[in-house]
């Protein structure tokens, strides 16, 4: 209950004043990793120590991870067969024969189907998803941003004390 | 009103301008430690069960049976996994271990471990028991997994291989059946084939039709009548060219219409072949009719092979399924070769897809034993005491990359006065493209299975004695055989209701003849394709057993089995008569056509030729102006 709060707190606030376009909006990309490829792997907890070293939205990231987690299920066929197309081409044979037979490469699991092709899908998306967010951000500052701000809702989050601890994750 | 991405209002703008930092948060290191401190006590509390779980799980998706560890320890100093209370159940007996180890003790190299590879240098096994009770029931191999599909397709192998079970039904009683010739197989394909026939008839037909003779008749008589006759000099040059021209083009006309007949007299030779092909098969199908009729009557079995077959097939072949089992579970996980191999991912919520290995020449493979050795003894006289030597070498799953074909040898001596001893040997050899594997088993002294006779209400119990397998497969092809002597074997009769006691005189003649016998010697042999072989069971029982069957009533079932085949070959007969005789029709209907369709088109073609002949002066030898 308490991480929901603080979720909601932080997605709040993110999207009111805390960072900017650029910073909320690469956050989220960052955070479509772990909605879209397969949580338990190497390269996500890369992407969420990134999340937490990097000066980007670390709320717009968990947002994302919500948002993208469905599609990742949809799109999971579709991975599946580009990661298949990617592994299976004898063109890149050689690569994957050298990559995962060097230390410590097997451990990331990309010579799974699912696992590559859609961290390749996410690396494709990335930019999409990056400039997306960052129109809708500032749309939404522009337009309803003041209105929820005014809200008791919103005072009522951001006055919880759970909100103290987001504030070391927002963007400076 | 506001732009995007402009300050949206008054409250944004009177903010205070936001400081400008670097890209790295340095705050965030701290969650960082924190998880990373979480996973330090986590796996100094949990990690040893977490893989404990993990290579029970994989052990058992691994063999297809459950393996159990009771306990482990991780040494990560010197890369050594140590394993308490190892046990692993018999896929065919649930309530039964294959093998116990008090404690397994793995080296493992540390390089290829950061390659995800697992190359364990020594291996040492502690309290090592064979075929021990399970106090409780193994869990079944999961249903969707390779183990219980092979068990499955194991179980239809085997159905295959079952031999009919052994009649010892009294002559006076054998029964007078009337045939449903509708049951017969010869009859079945006589039918069939009819209905072939009739297809290949109207083909023929059609065949003819598409000739079209009588065009090119009607073209060549109309031709022959209009020229009948004429001369070059009544016709002129043109009128002579002209006529050259049109007997020319109606000769070209029947030589196309003798080519299609030719082309029509290859499809009736073939149909007469396929016709013949028919018959012939009819005649391998009334052999099995023989047999169904054999079978219908309960005529006693008195042949030596049918009888050890009938009697020690199911034994064999419960042995030489178990082989083939672990056979087939080599071949699955120890393929040949080196091209990149695909398996299902890991199980998850999300989708598993498929893991590909990508196998790299002069590396490490995933998995390597370079050497176990196991040494032992277990005293006391229990069933299990002796003195155990094993070893093997270079256990992997990728025997390209070791490029050294999988050894095994196994060597038990009992100390417990009771003579028993146990040598086994045996190579994988998947280091090339083609799989050849051999395995020797040689036991003496040691209880031999105790199994109830097919057909008869009588328990075999081997005793002690001596068995041998010997297996060779190379490819898809094996050659197997068990032998067993038991030299003590006793026979116990059972009166279950299943077998219903001794039934007849027939039945009490074969349980005296198989009392008498107390040695007893059994040839079981298995070849050919491994997914439908042969198996051929013999034994001295079987011999001497049809020896007496043969003396006591071989001239009755030897009339009985001419009675059986008169009934079938009397309904066959009837029933392929009509077939015999449409092939036949068939064939002179064929030849008549294509004899009067050559005859119509040579004697057109004769006059045709001399219309030809009767218009160009000196036979042709000399061109008419124009003529080319």
């Amino acid at each position: 209950m308490l991480a929901f709060l603080k979720l909601l707190q932080s997605l709040v606030k993110e999207l009111h004043s805390d960072g900017t376009p650029a910073q909320v909006a690469f956050g989220a990309a960052l955070g479509a990793a772990l909605g879209l490829t397969p949580i338990a792997n190497v390269h996500n907890v890369v992407i969420f120590a990134l999340l937490l070293l990097l000066n980007v939205s670390f709320g717009a990231g968990m947002l994302a991870w919500a948002v993208f987690v469905p599609l990742g299920f949809a799109l999971d066929p579709l991975f599946h067969q580009i990661g298949r197309a990617l592994l299976t081409s004898r063109a890149l044979a050689p690569m994957w024969t050298s990559w995962f037979n060097a230390p410590l490469v097997p451990y990331t699991n990309f010579n799974n189907t699912v696992v590559l092709g859609s961290v390749v899908g996410w690396l494709v998306l990335f930019a999409p998803i990056f400039f997306l967010a960052k129109w809708l951000i500032v749309r939404y500052r522009a337009t309803y941003g003041e209105r929820v701000r005014q809200s008791k809702l919103y005072r009522a989050v951001t006055a919880s004390q759970a909100y103290n601890v987001y504030r070391w994750f927002r963007p400076e | 009103m506001s732009t995007a991405g402009s300050a949206p209002s008054n409250a944004l703008e009177a903010r205070p301008a936001r400081r400008r930092r670097g890209v790295v948060r340095w705050r965030g290191l701290i969650p960082i430690v924190v998880v990373l401190l979480a996973i330090v006590v986590g796996w100094l509390t949990m990690g040893e069960a977490l893989l404990r779980n993990t290579i029970e799980e994989g052990a058992t998706k691994f063999l297809g049976t459950e393996v159990d560890i009771a306990s482990l320890h991780v040494r990560l100093r010197d890369a050594t996994v140590e394993l308490q209370g190892v046990s692993i159940a018999d896929p065919f007996d649930r309530m039964r271990n294959l093998v116990e180890a008090q404690r397994v003790t793995a080296v493992l190299e540390g390089r290829p471990l950061l390659e995800k590879k697992i190359i364990v240098r020594t291996l040492t096994l502690a309290g090592v028991n064979t075929g021990t009770a399970r106090r409780t029931a193994a869990a079944p191999a999961p249903r969707d997994g390779f183990a219980a599909s092979t068990l499955r397709s194991l179980d239809t192998w085997a159905a295959r291989l079952r031999k009919p079970i052994a009649s010892f039904t009294p002559i006076d009683t054998i029964r007078a059946v009337v045939l449903d010739p509708t049951k017969l197989a010869s009859v079945q394909r006589a039918l069939e084939a009819g209905a072939r026939a009739d297809s290949l008839r109207d083909a023929l037909a059609a065949g003819y039709r598409a000739l079209a003779l009588q065009t090119v008749h009607d073209s060549a008589r109309a031709v022959t009548t209009r020229l009948s006759g004429a001369n070059p000099r009544t016709l002129g040059i043109d009128g002579t060219r002209k006529a050259v021209a049109d007997v020319r083009r109606t000769l070209a006309q029947v030589d196309s219409a003798k080519r299609r007949v030719e082309a029509l007299a290859r499809d009736a030779r073939t149909t007469t072949v396929v016709l013949g092909a028919e018959l012939q098969a009819l005649d391998s199908a009334r052999r099995e009719d023989y047999a169904f009729a054999r079978s219908l009557m309960k005529i006693p079995t008195i042949e030596g092979p049918d009888l050890g077959g009938a009697l020690f097939g199911d034994v064999s072949i419960d042995r030489f399924q178990k082989i083939m089992y672990w056979a087939q579970m080599a071949q699955k996980y120890v393929p040949p070769g080196l091209l990149p191999r695909e398996q299902p991912g890991p199980k998850r919520l999300r989708m598993a897809g498929s893991t590909i290995a990508f196998p790299k020449a002069r590396e490490y493979p995933d998995f390597l034993l370079r050497r176990g050795d196991v040494d032992l003894g277990i005293g006391g006289k229990s069933a299990a005491s002796g003195k155990y030597v094993a070893s093997v070498t270079n256990v992997t799953t990728m025997p390209a990359l070791v490029r050294e074909p999988m050894r095994f040898t196994l060597s038990r001596r009992s100390t417990a006065g009771v003579v028993a001893a146990i040598d086994a040997a045996g190579v994988l050899d998947h280091v090339g493209g083609r799989i050849r594997d051999s395995l020797g088993v040689d036991a003496s002294g040691v209880t031999l299975p105790s199994f109830p006779l097919p057909g008869l209400p009588m328990r075999a119990t081997l005793g002690e004695g001596t068995s041998r397998i010997d297996l060779l497969r190379v490819g898809d092809r094996v050659a197997a055989r068990w032998t067993i002597h038991a030299p003590g074997v006793t026979w116990r009769r059972t009166d279950s209701i299943a077998t219903g006691g001794v039934k007849n005189t027939m039945q009490s003649l074969a349980l005296r003849v198989i009392e008498g016998v107390n040695d007893l010697e059994i040839v079981a042999d298995l070849t050919g394709e491994i997914a439908k072989p042969s198996l051929a069971v013999r034994s001295n029982l079987d011999r001497l057993l049809a020896e007496r069957m043969r003396a006591v009533a071989g001239e009755e079932i030897a009339k009985a089995e001419a009675k059986a085949r008169a009934q079938v070959d009397r309904i066959v007969e009837e029933k392929t008569a009509p077939l015999r005789a449409k092939a036949d029709s068939l064939r002179a209907q064929g030849e008549q056509l294509v004899a009067d369709a050559r005859a119509r088109l040579d004697e057109e073609k004769k006059k045709l030729d001399e219309r030809l002949k009767a218009l160009l002066p000196t036979g042709g030898l000399i061109k008419l102006p124009g003529e080319e």
